[in-house]
């Protein structure tokens, strides 16, 4: 992979899991573009994200998959799940509901993903307390159960998101998985530079 | 490493809303300006291109799993899938039950008939992926390459080259299929009066390619010498390569391994099955701008990683960023019609919800009772292809993972009037555990005995049967001084599956899978039928890819 001069970088996909409204888009786009969007619709427009972010003397480059509103009815494709080196499982502390299927999320991450798949479980919207339904000590104990780390968020007021990022950043550097071998070739828009040579070849 | 599959876990996993009645979801809003019932690759791009296009788009499937007749899925699941029942046809069409749409039953059609397995199944049967289209490639110059790249659904997926090229099964060996001239160079069993041959050939189908594209750039004036003939361009193409001298075995090189003719062109076959000498260079002139188009692609051929299924997902997922709704698990149980019966106006869940639209698009193992009077049509001359799939214990081709090889006509034995196409696959493609390796075939058939029978004669030709102690079966490749043990079939099925073209008019059929190698002529079919209901707009433009935040990505080897 690409290395910068004394900087060793890391490329990792991680795909975002939870509930049409939880807040998954508004987590990203306050992450990777300090911005939050009020009632915002149903994800659009969006199929990745890209972030780069330093722990200590390595870099760890995000490539971040929304679900582009394919979790609504439950049709994520097993693309999205595939190579996911982490997930956070995002869900509303304000909606119980929402908990719940953050919770078959997980299950479903844990039967689609692969073993080593660092999830992050995170309960978005923190800065409504006086609306909270889902309480801190109920998801964090759901969360050491089933070997998830656990940070309450809000997009809004920006609250713990640099922070949840970083802590899966730390994780995948501690982890220092080999590069998959079984990584294949991804087409790009390049494909003129080898046009003259090719016709030169068959000429 | 991530477990290959393309089935979606059965787990009742409710993501979305609450459900009305039997857990299935309440699709809200309830009208759109296209519905496409099925999610095959053309049904996909057809999304992708209507979402791109600002249409509203409601796109379901009544699998857990995205591809239709398309898919890759499990080899647990291959046998199921295969043998899936078509429903009763209902004598008359239903007297209308809603409020003001007369109701259509939708039914499916049989696709696949004939399956026949043998050997055990190996274990765990979820490592295996099956694609229901093989054989099939992407040439690195082909316009699914070009459509992935402009969609932005090449983001989503990873390919492996066909490193191993092609090879040519001749008089029970198998050889090199030269391809460029620096194969043609390389190429140890080739005589130098072939290699001389070829080599002119091939320069001056280079020549006549560049005078070409020089004359449609509107530079080359006066190039004319370069260019072959008009009246030799309108010849079968077999008629032009006697006339350049090329010998039966340069010939079956050129037709079956480079031009990727289907049909006998030495035959007493009707006209239309020979292929012209203009349609053998225009696949001449793809063959070789793919050889080198990707920096880091070896060859002619691509592969999608995991199996075709990765193709409708990655179109399905382009139009999801556009804003299309996705539903899988949401069987379409019939469709609804104005009063007067002359346009479709809907569709009807299994749910029993109605949805709205404007344009209906539907997956070609879908028919209504309104087919029969085409269908009778229709059944008069079928088109079937007859498929098979292997796993085997080795490569064919000793050091290569992923190899093509073409059977040309009579090859295999006299009645064999199509040519057989053989794709090798290895675990690098995560189809299948280390040490294992898929085989796909395929022949497009009229009889469909002789088809089979053509194809068990290409299995039995490369492959020994597992009883077999393997010291006594050998294969000749002639590239090598020894002899290679052939590999041992652990598993294989052989089945007929259904071709029907693509229809417009009130309801939009797509294209099934098809006998080509690629493709060409499904993406062809489905661009006509997006230009058949939206003629003004532009078939998936060059800018549809979305903007991606501090996009730099790089190609990974």
């Amino acid at each position: 992979m690409a290395a910068n001069a004394g900087n060793k970088i890391r490329n990792a996909k991680l795909v975002l899991l939870g509930d049409v409204g939880a807040g998954k888009s508004s987590l990203v786009l306050r992450f990777v573009k300090g911005q939050f969007v009020e009632f915002q619709e149903s994800t659009i427009g969006a199929a990745f994200f890209s972030q780069t972010l330093a722990v200590n003397d390595e870099t760890v480059k995000f490539e971040i998959w929304d679900t582009a509103g394919q979790e609504r009815y439950h049709s994520l494709a097993p693309m999205y799940y595939r190579g996911a080196a982490a997930a956070i499982v995002v869900y509303d502390i304000t909606n119980p509901a929402s908990f719940t299927r953050a919770k078959k999320w997980v299950q479903e991450l844990q039967a689609q993903g692969n073993q080593n798949t660092i999830v992050a479980l995170a309960g978005n919207k923190a800065d409504m307390l006086d609306a909270r339904q889902v309480p801190a000590e109920e998801a964090k104990a759901y969360a050491q159960e089933n070997g998830l780390f656990f940070m309450e968020t809000s997009a809004k007021t920006a609250i713990n998101v640099n922070d949840i990022f970083y802590e899966i950043a730390k994780k995948l550097l501690q982890g220092q998985q080999a590069p998959s071998p079984q990584a294949g070739m991804v087409l790009n828009q390049r494909p003129n530079e080898r046009t003259v040579s090719s016709s030169s070849c068959c000429s | 490493m991530a477990e290959a599959g393309a089935d979606s876990s059965n787990a009742a996993v409710d993501g979305g809303g609450g459900s009305v009645q039997n857990d299935y979801p309440t699709i809200d809003p309830t009208s759109f300006d296209v519905v496409l019932c099925g999610t095959g690759l053309p049904e996909s791009v057809l999304a992708a291109a209507c979402a791109a296009a600002g249409k509203t788009v409601l796109h379901v499937d009544p699998s857990p799993f995205y591809g239709s007749l398309y898919s890759s899925i499990q080899l647990s699941s291959l046998a199921s899938f295969l043998s899936r029942e078509a429903t009763p046809p209902t004598s008359t069409v239903a007297a209308a039950a809603s409020d003001w749409h007369t109701v259509v039953d939708l039914h499916r059609r049989i696709v696949y008939s004939e399956v026949e397995t043998s050997g055990a199944a190996p274990e765990p049967a979820r490592r295996f992926t099956i694609d229901l289209v093989g054989p099939r490639v992407l040439y690195c110059a082909d316009e699914a390459v070009d459509l992935l790249l402009r969609s932005g659904g090449s983001h989503h997926v990873e390919f492996k080259s066909v490193e191993g090229g092609s090879l040519l099964y001749w008089e029970g060996c198998l050889y090199p299929v030269p391809d460029s001239r620096q194969a043609i160079f390389k190429d140890t069993t080739l005589k130098l009066k072939e290699k001389n041959i070829l080599f002119r050939f091939f320069k001056l189908v280079q020549a006549h390619i560049a005078a070409a594209s020089a004359s449609a750039d509107e530079t080359g004036q006066g190039d004319a010498p370069a260019r072959i003939l008009e009246e030799d361009l309108d010849l079968p193409f077999v008629e032009f390569l006697k006339k350049q001298g090329l010998p039966p075995k340069m010939r079956a090189v050129v037709l079956y391994a480079i031009a990727m003719a289907d049909y006998n062109q030495d035959g007493a076959d009707p006209c239309e099955k020979l292929i012209t000498t203009r349609e053998g260079i225009d696949t001449i002139a793809l063959y070789s701008s793919s050889i080198g188009r990707f920096a880091n692609a070896e060859g002619t051929f691509i592969y999608p990683m995991y199996g075709h299924g990765e193709l409708p997902q990655a179109f399905c997922r382009c139009a999801a960023v556009k804003g299309a709704i996705y539903v899988l698990r949401m069987p379409v149980v019939a469709l609804l019609m104005d009063e007067e019966k002359k346009h479709f106006v809907g569709a009807r869940l299994v749910s029993g919800q109605d949805i709205l639209c404007q344009q209906l698009i539907i997956d070609p193992s879908y028919k209504t009772i309104l087919d029969v009077p085409f269908d009778g049509s229709d059944s008069h001359f079928p088109r079937k292809v007859v498929r098979g799939v292997c796993i085997i214990s080795k490569s064919v081709k000793q050091g290569s993972s992923n190899v093509l090889v073409i059977f040309p006509p009579k090859s295999l034995e006299e009645q064999q009037v199509t040519a057989v196409r053989l794709l090798q696959l290895s675990s690098n493609l995560a189809v299948c555990p280390p040490g294992m390796f898929m085989s796909y075939l395929s022949t497009p058939c009229t009889d469909v005995s002789v088809g089979k029978q053509c194809i068990k004669k290409a299995i039995d030709a490369l492959y020994s049967p597992q009883a077999s102690d393997g010291s006594e079966d050998h294969l000749e490749t002639a590239s090598e001084s020894t002899e290679d043990v052939k590999p041992t079939l652990i598993w294989s099925c052989v089945y007929v599956q259904e071709i029907t073209q693509g229809t417009a008019g009130p309801l939009l059929s797509c294209p099934m899978p098809d006998e080509y190698l690629d493709y060409r002529n499904i993406l062809g079919s489905t661009k006509k039928l997006f230009a058949s209901i939206y003629a003004d707009e532009e078939f998936l433009p060059k800018k549809s890819a979305p903007v991606y935040a501090n996009d730099d990505s790089d190609s990974a080897e």
